[in-house]
């Protein structure tokens, strides 16, 4: 230590040159390739990312899958516009209203720009794709014993009657309703009313672009001036790409001011403007290291990373707070500087190596979770500690020795200071809290053991859950269209159910077991309808099957071989003629054979997929909320078309009772001007792989809320069913959407972070060893950091907080910065003691400067996240109300204020603390150190 | 269905435009030629004439067996095949311009669980078509709206409309330029609220009238959806447009009909259009 401290003392300029070269090769490594990409090509710039899905890394299998599906279904985030019209009696269905939908829809269609990456490709809305009056079909019987397709809305309606038709056609197509128009609605008595609002789907090519796509629909809206109706934009990729943004924003605004809050702070506490200027250099010092390291590196900045600012800037300058607060009450002992810094700094190095090492540990540890933003996050708040560690004991000393000592005459605890300083408010708390808590110990550790607890308890309530669109305030544009569209319609959160075949494509051995058997019965019926010369043909075919077997390794090959066989013996000039159509129809059996492998045109999988849908529909969260709106699926193409076919009537609203009426039905279904529509639902086949198709389906699921214990509710719902209602063919089942990519990367967030949690509480623990030499002293230590942490937790479980992604983070910051009090206090008490040789007697001055000086720390923390309340967005807000309820507690660790609960848990460390130093006093390892002195 | 099939088939032959796509169309108008042509230029309305006649109703009857592949913009195929019958009403007339009503039976028998479904047109000049479907998988008879005809057919990327013909008369038809071996037509519809394009080029070769390459465009004056021949052949004394495909520019995706046993003039019984014959499908004609 002293070589580096009088190093620095004896020569600050070489230091100060040091820092600020350092810092400006790192801010210009960061800051040229930004700026002048072309110059600096093997620089990284700064590259942003606000996209949560980045949570979990890009080969994590559930992203791999997401991706691979919406591929497979033609998939595409999706931005909602919804339109409500509280004031028209029929809602949106009147004339000006939809032709405002019209226009913004036709909009919308052009809202492409060129693909930067690839310039023959179109970026943004996916017209083709979009869902909305004007682009989408419907399907109606026209005259007797017709059915057509036409465009629900290919023009604005000109009448009431028009307007009103449209809601009544839409509303009679299942995949419409509830989500193209409302199904929420309710008339004055509470029954269901015919819709009154609707909601345009409009896909894009890049969920990034939400954010530009949002921000010109909005401009659109407002060019319609003032109406009756309110559009509201919103969808997942939206809420995502919207908070990134204001984080950003945000953070901008809040790192300037926690700098200036902390400032004022400290200007309050030691009223030297030369003095407090140092810390918030190094501050400054060790943000600009830490993100221009972070950038210089190739890392993004997330929307964790972009946290790291306001998380450094109040670490940073703890430590100099404990040296300028100490450097403050001894610097009248002797009025030398150079000998008082020296002095201060050999009281402190040890206790500051250490609280910065486990601060570092602390966050550090977020690297044991499997989420690549944090880990980066925790490392570079990790290395931007040991920055600030590194300058505080280099630069601050230095920067003392560049102090006129003349200017210090007047400074720190002089004896009209001290005479002051002892009657403070602050002083007087501590002196108080010191003898409260010597006096009544037993009483206050057994609040200590009623508190944990209550907190035990507490935290066996905690509710783990997470919800993006939570994550904005309440007021917040994107939260008001949120509850609106869920209440008209089925749901605005899209979660996706993929089912796939899991009979096998069978081996040719296999397959010519069952043409065989398949074979027999055609024959028969062939026969029966008056074909002629079946049963030699198809005696020659199966002849001719089992020849061709041995040569086909794949299913598939071996039926075409066969099906090319039979076409070519129906053409052949030898072909007998009473021979031919036995033929044709034998080329045509073979070849229906390869289809039957496609299991989701079978009747029976179609109708057990509906009765599925009908148990989704029934799916309760645990306070009675219907969980799913809608789900949309293949089955209800099928029953629609059907039901239309059949004249509209509902009684057809069924699943036709064989496999070709099932493929003839969906034959139809393509005649429309959609056609590409269908393979959003069902896999598409694929001749050129040899692919059939109709092997996966996608189930598309509305849920009312996008928290993930309703989605795990509901993953939960479908495996209980399909456990107790087998399918009829077996099928394997899996999740894809972003709602379901949010239940994964918080699962392993939670379980990361209690991971992290654990390992660097052990390390924490050993470090404190290796402080107190002393596996009691180091246990002691942890003690009021247990309480605490558990009263936290416990807190957020009683008041029903949920335990989101903000909260998680905050436990390592809890742990890394709660320990920093208990070293210094141990450290000091234990130092105390050895002079004053009793426990009794170190409760006093223990409570003086030290207490000052921990509870000034703690005072800086606590303002310093102040203005995370700045922010627009709730999670800011619920990680700063965090953190200060976090630093409150800590606070109140070391002073009594007021009667709460708060002061009462916090207490219950200290009092703790020393109720076991009091033990631990009478017991060996301790009683031999007294012995000792 | 088809008067597209025929109608391709009859945008016949060029032999040097085979070539990938409109090359032809690309070729520079040569005015001078044109001017000094004008003598025998024939008129709009008798270019659009023998163009519709020899892309719809060359013989008095005809057949075909078409397959027709769906070629998505993902690189996937899925393929359709179908036999196509066509009967001429006006049978006396087989004048280059004659057009009038037609009957056609699409019989499809690929993918099999569509075998012996059936797609029936009266096709008619003046008036709404009468279209019909049978479904055996649903034992099912429906007449077929008219209402739009700009729906995709079988999920392919032609339009029942580029399938039975659209109407001449339902556009108005301009010279807009001319190539060295093309007339380009511009049709603008009369009703542009019953199509979704606001006009389509058609390249009319000079030579045998056959149209052989067709361009879309969209409000935006944005060419978004090609059909063109791509091979063609003499059957029979006709020519015939044995290749042609349409391609959506929108989605890159594109459809591609081959016609096989093509033949003509095979007095092909007036009955078989009938709805008796829905049920019951005339074997020996469709084989």
């Amino acid at each position: 230590m002293n070589k580096l401290v009088r190093f620095s003392v004896n020569n600050p300029k070489v230091i100060t040159v040091m820092m600020v070269i350092i810092t400006i090769i790192l801010a210009l490594l960061a800051a040229l390739p930004t700026l002048l990409p072309e110059s600096f090509p093997r620089l990284k710039p700064a590259m942003i990312d606000t996209d949560p899905e980045n949570m979990l890394p890009e080969d994590e299998p559930v992203r791999v899958f997401h991706q691979e599906m919406k591929k497979t279904f033609a998939l595409w985030d999706m931005i909602v516009v919804g339109v409500v019209n509280n004031h028209h009696p029929e809602g949106v269905f009147n004339v000006a209203t939809l032709q405002k939908i019209h226009a913004l829809a036709s909009y919308a269609e052009e809202l492409t720009w060129a693909d930067p990456d690839n310039p023959e490709h179109k970026s943004g809305v996916i017209a083709v794709d979009m869902l909305a009056p004007s682009t989408v079909d419907n399907i109606e019987p026209g005259a007797i014993g017709e059915v057509k397709f036409e465009w629900l809305m290919k023009s604005p309606p000109a009448t009431p009657e028009e307007a009103l038709a449209v809601r009544d056609k839409a509303k009679r197509i299942p995949m419409f309703n509830g989500t193209l128009v409302s199904d929420g609605d309710k008339d004055a008595t509470g029954q269901t009313a015919a819709p009154k609002a609707i909601a345009i789907y409009i896909p894009l090519t890049d969920k990034h672009l939400s954010y530009k796509v949002a921000s010109k629909l909005q401009e659109r809206i407002a060019d319609f001036g003032i109406g009756d109706e309110e559009f509201h934009i919103t969808g997942l990729p939206v809420a995502e790409d919207t908070f990134g943004v204001e984080m950003f924003k945000q953070m901008a605004l809040s790192a300037p001011l926690a700098m200036l809050i902390i400032f004022l702070l400290m200007w309050f506490f030691f009223r030297k403007f030369s003095l407090i200027i140092s810390p918030m250099i190094v501050a400054v010092v060790c943000v600009i290291q830490t993100m221009g390291l972070l950038v210089t590196t190739g890392h993004t900045i997330h929307i964790m990373s972009s946290m790291i600012p306001i998380f450094i800037m109040p670490i940073a300058v703890l430590d100099a707070i404990h040296i300028l607060s100490e450097f403050f009450d001894r610097y009248q002992e002797s009025k030398d500087k150079r000998e008082t810094i020296l002095k201060v700094m050999d009281t402190l190095f040890t206790p500051m190596l250490y609280t910065s090492l486990t601060t570092a540990v602390g966050f550090a540890s977020l690297a044991l979770t499997p989420i690549p933003p944090v880990q980066v996050f925790g490392l570079f708040i990790a290395f931007g500690v040991m920055m600030a560690w590194l300058w505080t004991v280099t630069f601050i000393p230095a920067s003392i020795m560049f102090i006129r000592q003349k200017s210090l005459d007047n400074f720190g605890l002089t004896e009209h200071n001290q005479e002051v300083e002892s009657h403070s408010l602050l002083s007087r708390l501590l002196a108080a809290t010191g003898r409260l808590t010597f006096q009544h110990a037993k009483l206050i550790m057994l609040l200590a053991v009623l508190v944990a607890l209550a907190a035990i308890y507490g935290i066996s309530k905690i509710n783990i859950n997470d919800n993006p669109v939570k994550w904005f305030e309440p007021n917040h544009s994107i939260r008001i269209a949120d509850k609106e569209l869920n209440k008209h319609f089925a749901g605005t959160y899209m979660a996706y159910l993929t089912l796939a075949s899991a009979a096998g494509d069978e081996t040719v051995p296999a397959t010519l077991a069952s043409l065989e058997k398949a074979a027999e019965a055609k024959a028969k019926t062939l026969a029966e309808d008056g074909y002629e010369g079946v049963t030699a043909v198809f005696a020659n075919l199966l002849t001719q099957a089992k020849k061709l077997a041995p040569e086909a390794v794949f299913r598939a090959q071996f039926l075409k071989l066969l099906e090319t066989y039979a076409q070519e013996q129906a053409e052949a000039k030898t072909t007998p003629e009473v021979q031919i159509d036995a033929w044709y129809e034998a080329a045509t059996f073979v070849s229906s054979e390869k289809q039957s492998i496609q299991t989701f045109k079978d009747p029976g999988v179609l109708n057990w997929i509906a009765g599925l849908q009908q148990h989704l529909l029934t799916l309760q969260s645990r306070d009675q909320r219907q969980l799913v709106g809608k789900s949309s699926s293949l089955a209800d193409i099928v029953r629609t078309v059907y039901r239309e076919l059949r004249g509209g009537s509902q009684e057809y609203y069924i699943i036709p009772d064989n496999r070709q009426g099932v493929a003839q039905t969906l034959m139809q279904y393509q005649n429309s001007h959609r056609p590409q529509d269908l393979w959003h639902f069902v896999e598409k086949p694929d001749e050129t792989a040899d692919q059939p198709g109709y092997r996966k389906i996608s189930l598309w699921i509305q849920l009312k809320s996008g928290d993930n214990q309703d989605m795990q509710e509901v993953i939960d719902g479908v495996d209980a069913y399909i456990a107790g209602n087998p399918p009829t063919s077996p099928l394997t089942h899996n999740w894809f959407g972003l709602t379901y990519i949010n239940v994964i990367w918080q699962d392993k967030m939670v379980q990361g972070m209690l991971g992290a949690f654990l390992g660097s509480f052990l390390v924490v623990f050993l470090i404190m060893m290796l402080l107190f030499r002393s596996a009691l002293w180091g246990l002691l230590s942890m003690v009021p950091l247990l309480v605490t942490i558990g009263a936290i937790y416990g807190l957020i479980g009683f008041i029903g907080k949920d335990y989101d992604m903000p909260v998680a983070v905050l436990s390592s910051l809890s742990l890394g910065l709660a320990i920093d009090y208990a070293i210094h206090f141990l450290a000091r008490s234990r130092e105390l003691r050895a002079t004053q040789g009793e426990w009794q007697a170190t409760v006093g001055p223990m409570f003086g400067e030290p207490a000052r000086a921990i509870t000034r720390n703690v005072l800086v923390i606590g303002v310093g996240f102040l203005p995370l309340l700045a922010c627009k967005c709730g999670t800011c807000i619920a990680m700063g109300v965090t953190a200060i309820i976090l630093i409150g507690i800590n606070i109140y660790q070391f002073m009594e204020a007021g009667i709460t609960t708060l002061s009462l848990i916090s207490i219950i460390g200290v009092v703790m603390l020393f109720l076991l130093c009091c033990l631990a006093s009478r017991r060996s390892s301790c009683r031999q150190e007294t012995h000792n002195r | 269905m088809n008067r597209f099939i025929f109608s391709i088939a009859l945008f016949s032959l060029l032999l040097f435009c085979m070539q990938p796509t409109g090359k032809c169309a690309e070729t520079e108008s040569t005015p001078e030629v044109a001017a000094g042509a004008s003598a025998e230029k024939p008129s709009v309305d008798k270019i659009v004439a023998k163009a519709n006649h020899i892309a719809y109703y060359q013989g008095r009857d005809g057949r075909a067996d078409v397959e027709m592949t769906i070629i998505d913009q993902d690189g996937k195929e899925r393929s359709r095949q179908f036999t196509i019958l066509r009967r001429d009403v006006e049978v006396e007339d087989d004048s280059p311009v004659q057009a009038g009503d037609q009957k056609f039976y699409v019989y499809f028998k690929r993918p099999a669980d569509w075998n012996k479904t059936v797609f029936m047109v009266h096709k008619k000049v003046d008036g709404d078509d009468d279209r019909w479907l049978y479904l055996p998988g649903l034992d099912l008879v429906k007449r077929i709206a008219a209402s739009d005809k700009r729906t995709s057919f079988v999920g392919s990327h032609f339009l029942y409309e580029d399938v039975s013909g659209r109407n001449p008369n339902e556009d108005r038809h301009e010279l807009s330029s001319e190539t060295e071996d093309a007339y380009v037509l511009k049709n603008t519809p009369k009703n542009p609220e019953t199509v979704e394009f606001s006009y389509y080029l058609m390249y009319v070769h000079k030579k045998t009238f056959l149209p052989y390459y067709l361009e879309y465009y969209n409000s935006k004056g944005e060419k978004y959806r090609v059909g063109r021949a791509v091979s063609t052949e003499t059957i029979d004394g006709y020519l015939t447009v044995t290749k042609g495909e349409m391609e959506d520019l929108n989605t890159g995706g594109k459809t591609v009909v081959t016609y096989s046993k093509v033949k003509y003039n095979t007095d092909l019984p007036d009955d078989i259009f009938t709805e008796r014959y829905l049920r019951n499908p005339p074997r020996k004609e469709l084989r």
